[in-house]
């Protein structure tokens, strides 16, 4: 097992490094100069005092410091990305890249990048756990009563949400439901995070940011209902229909106790995956959801940092969704191998 | 097949018989008995997989129907476009922006047909006037997110004789016999406001505003001197008959405003969408306050120029109409002259024989009609909201009356006897005033495309490649799974929109960005399939007819592809729907987000982009009701397809049937 892990992690590395490449190469694509920016920046302060002939000569002083400090003074990009990670001195002989601890800086924000998806992130986790919390418990007991009593009148409703829920965009279920919600029943605030002005503290505070949480969280429960109710009623399926939950019948057993404690069990496995990928799910927020309801996450930052070109912002949170991928796929395989003793990972 | 026999054996069923062997001869009716007598022994026939198949699929009443709308749906998106000739993307119209679902802009109410004095119409609603002096509006009456409803005809109008109506862009202005002037719609922008009522509410004085002269409403003026009611988008001017004119809105719509308040009398006057136009005593030029704007005249809406002066020689102007942009000048000889700015596709003015004049033009937003003393009515200008359709059947019109895209002719007892033009948008327009219908056939166009291309290629890579993969197995088969699965570590629609957002920077055509957005599409969604594949052929490579071909000497290629491929192809048709639905989500997110194709290519993604807010999602409610309809009766037809396509093909469910 140890030895599996060790390996899939080298693997996972190697693959991290492959996809860094192509971002970093994708990136560079896009024409934007920050030496030059920041060269002609300065130069526009400084005109007044320098005389006129000194201005040329005094810019393309500042612009090679700037390309040398940003390390862009050279045409190769493979350098250009090697000093990006950090293994590749700048022209001062120092390093400062990734591995130094150097994410990038923000343009927009005039801020390092990490500073600037702190806030982000910490409010998309604050919606995602409600989020995943409100979609489990939902629809894995949906999913098990849809699959006890198959062809009943509620698993027949749930096969027609289930398949709302997932052929809907969530663009649509949004505008839909601030349409039911905000426009015509008037229970919930259409965007936002909290009362505009209000500087509630304690509990106050918190039913006020459920109360804006509501409908994205809503909206994000209803479009992740089709998919998962449908993987649980399937394996729960599976699991009912296995010899063992007939000798259990056969032996007299509860049918509560055959449900639960039986076929739940076997149905567990399939479903374990599924969970673990959504807790990883829970840092890298809905792109839709966030810029519906003006929610001040991480999908919400990726959006606005592409409009404005705020490329490092960008470059980042990709590296950071693809790490998380990377890292959601080996936790998947482990737990699996834990969950069902049948599957051994070593092998 | 009792059924069959019973029916045959009635006289009924004896008579047909007996005729179609007449017809068919017996030999055929005959060897189809016996077939059947002969089937009725075998216990049941055998039908090849892929007619299971298709047997299996029929009996899911749910699927055929989803399978019928979706075809429908590609049959509409594809060949609707065919016949919508005068569509194109960038259609914009500022007087027609929001319009709500309506058919009944051309719609003269009954009572009025009969009785009509006079009708106007500027946007999207028109009013009349019967000779009772009763006032009708119809159309699309709601005016945009103020609330404001011009078919709530005033109380005091209702009670009035009215004797003169005129329509704006968003006001109706009314004068009674005792010579009142009656407003009402919106007043935000000084439509209908009098300096004392601004006054009186204790506001300041609005500087874009031209004020309301107060004797209109309080003393009123002389009925029988007036020569033309006339409203402009958020302004209205009467003319008398001595050339004073009053004369009042938003000045922010017409900057030459105060010049007109200031030139003294005038012989006619009109508003295009910009400017005021007028025609001053001398009648030899257009006035509009700033020097050599309309100075040239044409003879044909699309002709050469030639300066007013030269054209006119010694005749004069004897009125003027204006449309939008441009307008027509009618001359004291019955000839007709254009100036101003004019598209491209117009339906040509029409040429007249030398003893037939023009006795009266009207101008709608883009076109003219004009009818002449022989009775024969013309219409030109703009035809792409039907204007220019003149009916075959005009008898005895002696008077037109315009809409904004419509006409109205009318004869001597005041029935209206033909009208043409917009009838109205069944969807509604979108904040450009382009009709969303027309939108939603031509974005679903686009939306399919996207999705079918993007579906192929990522389709003939996975098959590719799981195909191969699973077939050689060793070496190749790991080399090629770690690339599926770095491509599958890629979050997908972050990395697609910067990918967008990085073509966006770039100088690319639009086409070539949507091509590349299918590329993109179907390029990061192949490794699903192919493992899909992958997995099958791993099953299939060792089956018995695998080995047997082997035997056989058969190439490993032909194997890979011609023996095992076939019997992996429902798998892979089943995926190939539900991806399409997915490769058509993802599209239009993308779209939604504004990633993807961009205004004004419209995509069902692109055309849901306004609705973002509270506000706009309640009020103006057509402008995405209908497009995600469209998109999502389309994705769940096409889950429910794919989802009955896989129980179908499953030998599994088949045996619990």
């Amino acid at each position: 097992m140890a030895k599996y892990v060790v390996k899939r992690i080298a693997y996972m590395l190697v693959v991290l490094v492959i996809l860094s490449v192509i971002m970093f190469m994708i990136y560079s694509l896009v024409p934007s100069n920050r030496a030059y920016t920041d060269a002609s920046n300065e130069i526009k302060s400084l005109k007044n005092v320098l005389p006129k002939d000194k201005i040329d000569e005094k810019f393309d002083e500042l612009y090679l410091m700037y390309q040398r400090r940003y390390g862009t003074d050279t045409d190769s990009k493979i350098i250009r990305y090697l000093r990006w990670v950090g293994v590749y001195p700048l022209y001062d002989g120092s390093y400062n890249g990734l591995l130094q601890g150097n994410f990038g800086y923000s343009y927009e924000y005039q801020k390092p990048v990490l500073e600037v998806i702190k806030n982000p992130m910490i409010n998309t986790i604050k919606l995602n756990i409600w989020a995943t919390i409100l979609g489990l418990g939902i629809t894995i007991p949906l999913g098990i009563v849809c699959a006890v009593k198959r062809g009943g009148k509620l698993d027949q409703t749930m096969s027609i949400v289930t398949i709302l829920g997932y052929s809907l965009p969530t663009f649509v279920i949004s505008i839909l439901f601030i349409w039911i919600f905000c426009s015509k029943l008037n229970i919930f605030p259409p965007s936002g995070m909290k009362t505009p002005g209000s500087n509630y503290t304690g509990f106050r505070q918190f039913l006020d940011e459920m109360y804006y949480m509501a409908l994205p969280l809503l909206v994000m429960t209803f479009s992740s209902l089709g998919g998962m109710t449908r993987y649980v009623r399937a394996s729960m399926t599976d699991a009912l229909s296995m010899d063992c939950i007939r000798t259990a019948r056969a032996k007299g057993l509860r049918e509560k106790t055959v449900i639960y404690s039986h076929a739940f069990r076997n149905a567990l496995i399939p479903i374990v995956s599924l969970v673990v990928g959504w807790f990883l799910g829970i840092f890298g927020g809905s792109l839709v959801v966030e810029s519906m309801f003006a929610w001040n996450g991480m999908g919400r930052l990726m959006i606005t940092s592409l409009r404005t070109a705020d490329y490092e912002v960008v470059l980042l949170m990709q590296m950071f969704y693809v790490a998380m991928s990377l890292v959601g796929n080996l936790v998947i395989d482990i737990v699996y191998g834990i969950v069902d003793p049948r599957v051994r990972v070593d092998n | 097949m009792a059924k069959k026999n019973q029916s045959s054996s009635g006289l009924a069923g004896t008579l047909k018989r007996w005729f179609l062997r007449f017809w068919k001869g017996g030999a055929n009716a005959l060897a189809d008995e016996m077939e059947a007598s002969k089937d009725d022994m075998s216990v049941e026939d055998i039908v090849s997989p892929m007619q299971q198949v298709v047997r299996n699929f029929l009996d899911r009443k749910l699927a055929v129907g989803a399978l019928i709308v979706l075809i429908a749906m590609f049959l509409t998106m594809f060949i609707g476009p065919m016949f919508m000739p005068k569509y194109y993307d960038a259609y914009t119209e500022v007087t027609q922006k929001s319009i709500a679902p309506t058919m009944s802009m051309m719609k003269v109410p009954k009572e009025l047909a009969k009785d009509v004095k006079m009708i106007d119409g500027y946007g999207s609603f028109s009013v009349g006037l019967s000779n009772a002096g009763k006032v009708y509006v119809w159309g699309s009456t709601q005016i945009g997110t103020t609330g404001v409803d011009v078919g709530d005809i005033p109380e005091d109008v209702q009670n009035a004789n009215i004797v003169m109506v005129a329509a704006g862009i968003d006001h109706i202005i009314a004068i009674d016999d005792k010579g009142i002037v009656h407003a009402w719609g919106n007043n935000r922008l000084g439509q209908y406001t009098t300096l004392a009522e601004v006054e009186a509410k204790g506001e300041d004085i609005n500087p874009n505003i031209a004020y309301m002269p107060e004797e209109l409403v309080t003393t009123g003026i002389d009925v029988n001197n007036i020569k033309k009611l006339t409203c402009g988008y958020q302004c209205t001017a009467i003319l008398m008959n001595d050339g004073t004119f009053y004369l009042w809105g938003n000045k922010l719509a017409y900057a030459n405003i105060d010049l007109f308040l200031n030139a003294g009398t005038m012989y006619d006057l009109d508003f295009t969408l910009n400017y005021i136009v007028g025609i001053n005593g001398k009648r030899n030029s257009i006035y509009t306050g700033s020097r050599g704007l309309y100075d040239v005249v044409r003879t044909e809406v699309g002709g050469s120029t030639y300066k007013i002066k030269d054209y006119l020689d010694d005749r004069k102007i004897e009125s003027i109409t204006a449309a939008n942009n441009s307008m027509c000048l009618l001359l004291d000889d019955g000839s007709v002259c254009f100036a101003g700015d004019y598209a491209g596709n117009l339906t040509p003015a029409p040429v007249l024989s030398a003893d037939e004049d023009f006795v009266q033009i009207v101008a709608g937003s883009y076109h003219y009609s004009g009818l002449t003393n022989k009775g024969n009515i013309y219409s030109w200008g703009s035809n792409t909201l039907n204007q220019t359709e003149v009916p075959k059947k005009y008898d005895g019109a002696t008077k037109l009356y315009n809409g904004a895209f419509q006409t109205y002719a009318v004869n001597e007892e005041d029935d209206v006897v033909a009208k043409w033009g917009l009838k109205g948008y069944l969807f509604g327009t979108d904040t450009a005033g382009a009709d969303i219908f027309q939108r939603i056939i031509n974005g679903g166009k686009m939306t399919m495309t996207i999705g079918a291309v993007a579906v192929i290629i990522s389709s003939v890579i996975g098959i590719i490649i799981g195909c191969i993969s699973g077939y050689f197995g060793g070496k190749v088969d790991i080399l090629l799974m770690r690339i599926a699965e770095i491509f599958n570590a890629i979050p997908f629609i972050p990395f697609a929109m910067i990918l967008s957002a990085i073509m966006g920077r770039m100088t690319l055509s639009e086409d070539m960005r949507i091509f590349i957005i299918m590329c993109i599409l179907g390029v990061l969604t192949w490794p699903g399939l192919a493992r899909l594949v992958r997995g099958q052929v791993l099953v299939a490579r060792e089956s018995e007819y695998v080995t047997a071909a082997k035997a056989l000497g058969v190439k490993e290629y032909t194997i890979a592809f011609k023996h095992i491929l076939p019997n992996v192809m429902s798998v892979i048709l089943v995926n190939l729907v539900l991806n399409f639905g997915t490769c058509m989500l993802t599209e239009s997110s993308l779209s939604y987000l504004g990633f993807g194709v961009t205004y004004p290519r419209p995509t069902w993604g692109n055309m849901l982009n306004g609705a973002n807010n509270a506000t706009i999602i309640n009020a103006y409610w057509w402008q995405w009701v209908f497009t995600a309809a469209f998109l999502a009766i389309t994705c769940i037809c096409i889950n429910i397809v794919g989802d009955n396509l896989r129980d179908a093909m499953d030998p599994k469910a088949n045996s619990s049937r």
